[in-house]
């Protein structure tokens, strides 16, 4: 039984793990190793849930997990994440590939908006998730998820503008 | 959906590199189920060790608990028996009025089994028991066939000697 369920959980962490990988990469704001953290943690969590959440929906239950352990690791004081107005590094297209280049662009955008932000807008715009889910997993009202991923939205709009402007 | 918001999904989805699961990787994960597993028993044991403590304590403290509660609940009865004496008095007073009736029976009682015709029985009796003095002198006032009874069991039955220790109740119906 136990191995049975250790199985299960493995198959479902080994092919799961780069996607989960890259959303807590971009909960976090482009922190890999806190990123790491988050889905070693979420997926420890879904192991003790993994008998009653295997046959439904394992990957709602670990996003839903990893939302709010991005959020809860955000208001910790020791990781230090302050919304600043200037953006703390900006890609270099010189030493870096295009999709480097974008990819730390996007998540040093994404670090500045603040934990409900950044998950409504991940999870809205990347997992393409609906209002309703987006406000299940960030465990807030339908109007309040829409209204963080509006203002998220918003925000990114202005940082990204900013940021291209001196490249450009 | 606007051409930023469109931009921005793509962005997202763009800068994706795939991380594979390497074998460190399941290490670590079951490294921290372990220490997640140890430290929920940890934390079931310290629970239940904190519960049967705390029974215990309780359990300990209940009965002197108890015994501290039985004197209160004991005193008032001291307080209310008065009032339910009256009704106990007729029981209980009968032997006291049966001291001054009984120094008369002595002079009642042969007048009274004198009109039976054995004298060996009256004499004998009263003095044994007190309780048919009592009767025969209550009776005495009330009743006069109530204490003739006595004397004619042994005259009238002499058959069996068992019968004789409850001869009263067998001999009242007739």
């Amino acid at each position: 039984m136990e191995q049975v369920r250790a199985d299960g959980f493995d198959e479902f962490a080994a092919a799961r793990w780069s996607a989960l990988l890259h959303v807590a990469r971009l909960l976090t704001g482009g922190d890999r190793q806190r990123a790491e953290d988050l889905v070693q943690e979420a997926l420890v969590k879904l192991w003790f849930a993994w008998p009653k959440v295997a046959e439904q929906a394992p990957e709602a239950y670990v996003r839903t997990v990893l939302v709010r352990l991005a959020a809860r690791s955000a208001r910790r004081r020791w990781w230090g994440e302050r919304p600043v107005d200037q953006l703390p590094d900006r890609a270099d297209p010189g030493d870096m590939s295009s999709a480097v280049a974008e990819r730390s662009r996007l998540e040093a955008a994404l670090a500045l908006l603040s934990p409900k932000q950044r998950a409504a807008v991940v999870l809205r715009y990347y997992e393409d998730l609906p209002e309703s889910q987006v406000a299940q997993a960030l465990g807030c009202p339908v109007g309040t998820a829409r209204s963080h991923a509006s203002r998220g939205v918003a925000r990114l709009r202005q940082i990204l503008s900013d940021a291209v402007r001196p490249v450009g | 959906m606007d051409d930023f918001e469109r931009d921005l999904s793509r962005l997202m989805r763009d800068t994706r590199q795939h991380i594979p699961y390497e074998p460190e990787h399941r290490q670590r994960l079951h490294a921290g189920i372990r220490a997640r597993r140890r430290s929920r028993l940890l934390w079931k044991a310290g629970g239940s060790a904190v519960a049967v403590a705390g029974l215990s304590v309780g359990l300990a403290l209940l009965p002197s608990m108890l015994t501290r509660a039985q004197p209160a609940d004991h005193r008032p009865q001291p307080t209310t028996s008065p009032t339910t004496s009256p009704d106990s008095t007729p029981t209980t007073a009968p032997p006291a009025p049966s001291t001054t009736p009984t120094q008369q029976p002595e002079t009642t009682l042969p007048a009274t089994m004198t009109g039976s015709s054995t004298p060996s029985g009256p004499t004998s009796e009263p003095a044994g028991d007190p309780r048919p003095t009592a009767t025969a002198s209550e009776s005495r006032t009330t009743s006069a066939p109530s204490a003739p009874p006595p004397s004619p069991t042994p005259t009238t039955a002499p058959p069996s000697a068992l019968d004789s220790e409850e001869p009263s109740a067998s001999v009242y119906p007739e």
